[in-house]
């Protein structure tokens, strides 16, 4: 219903009959505002243009006018729309956001800790903290023996890194397909959505211990 | 957002930082992680007698989960197994003062413990078994 003349509104962004500007519904998730469909490979250049156009639909530059009712929906519609493209436009948080919408939250979905690694990041930890305390005037062979070896160590978690984000990037294609196919053949995609959705999950925690470290082990080394 | 004295003091004089040989008799040792941030804790325990007689961690991660370890060290001493196991995040929480957006360093630390309390479970469970089996069974 339309906040200032009463006439019903379905989804508009301007009332039919007064024209007044229409608050985005705070529960519209972000790929239906940006006519998108659920999926994880989307079209780029889709969300771009959609986010423009929606952009010189609501902006407050084209409210300075108005009153402050029509304002304030210009601000809250554009703020919503910001963090809309923000987010959908990140890989990583389009998944991240899209597990959120389909698990209700992503905690709900929280699975075993990937134990190896941990060990893997405290010996590095341990290491670095070493490596930091060492005086290479002192003593040059053990500070170029660390920094060789923590140097390997880096390059080897950056291309796990990179193996985790193909791995990731292989499940968007497979929940594409799963939503493309919701429904025609009779079988009910629910578990293995949710399979996968924890899968994504996994990894993408993985990817944030193995991201920390290589931070951490950039902020050392240089 | 600031962070409460506890915590800084905490930070800044962490009690109990280290580690005991994970093969030591009496140690347990539970290592966790928080998948939003990141950060890895190490929480060991010395049991003697079902009694924690020593603590020790090394946490890599925030000032809050950094607080939050230390604490638990802390409290752990002198406890028994059944007292420790009671220990809550929000005992943490409250100690600390964490604001809502750290509360997951406190439940980091919660995990820590539960952890490392079935770490020792296991291994002293094994031994017992050890003992008590003769050496002739294979596996």
């Amino acid at each position: 219903m339309c906040w200032h003349c009463q006439s019903e509104v379905g989804g508009e962004y301007f009332c039919k009959r007064c024209v007044k500007v229409q608050p985005l519904s705070p529960d519209l998730d972000y790929f239906t505002c940006m006519k998108l469909p659920r999926i994880l490979q989307i079209d780029e250049k889709a969300l771009e243009e959609t986010f423009y156009e929606l952009s010189r639909t609501f902006h407050p530059d084209f409210y300075t006018t108005r009153d402050e009712s029509e304002k304030a929906i210009s601000l809250g519609n554009t703020a919503l729309l910001n963090a809309a493209y923000r987010t959908l436009k990140d890989p990583f948080q389009r998944v991240e956001y899209l597990i959120r919408l389909e698990a209700g939250s992503a905690k709900d979905i929280r699975s075993a800790p990937p134990a190896d690694l941990f060990e893997e990041i405290l010996e590095l930890q341990e290491d670095l903290e070493t490596y930091r305390t060492v005086n290479p005037a002192e003593d040059p062979e053990t500070a170029n023996q660390l920094r060789a070896k923590l140097q390997a160590s880096r390059e080897h978690l950056e291309s796990r890194l990179e193996e985790l984000e193909s791995a990731l990037f292989e499940r968007f294609r497979r929940w594409d397909e799963l939503q493309g196919q919701s429904g025609h053949d009779g079988i009910d995609p629910r578990p293995q959505k949710d399979a996968l959705l924890r899968e994504m999950q996994d990894l993408l925690s993985h990817r944030t211990y193995v991201r920390n470290i290589i931070q951490d082990l950039a902020d050392t080394l240089g | 957002m600031a962070y409460s004295d506890k915590v800084i003091d905490h930070y800044n004089n962490p009690r109990n930082v280290g580690s005991f040989r994970k093969d030591e008799e009496g140690v347990g040792t539970g290592i966790v992680g928080a998948p939003e941030c990141g950060d890895v804790m190490k929480l060991q325990i010395k049991v003697e007698n079902d009694t924690i007689v020593d603590a020790k961690f090394k946490t890599f991660g925030c000032g809050s989960a950094i607080a939050s370890s230390s604490l638990a060290t802390e409290w752990l001493k002198g406890k028994t197994l059944e007292e420790a196991s009671k220990i809550k995040n929000t005992d943490i929480v409250q100690e600390l003062n964490l604001p809502p957006v750290k509360i997951h360093c406190s439940v980091l630390a919660e995990d820590a413990i539960k952890a490392a309390l079935n770490d020792y479970k296991k291994k002293t469970e094994a031994t017992k078994q050890d003992k008590e089996q003769p050496a002739t069974t294979s596996s």
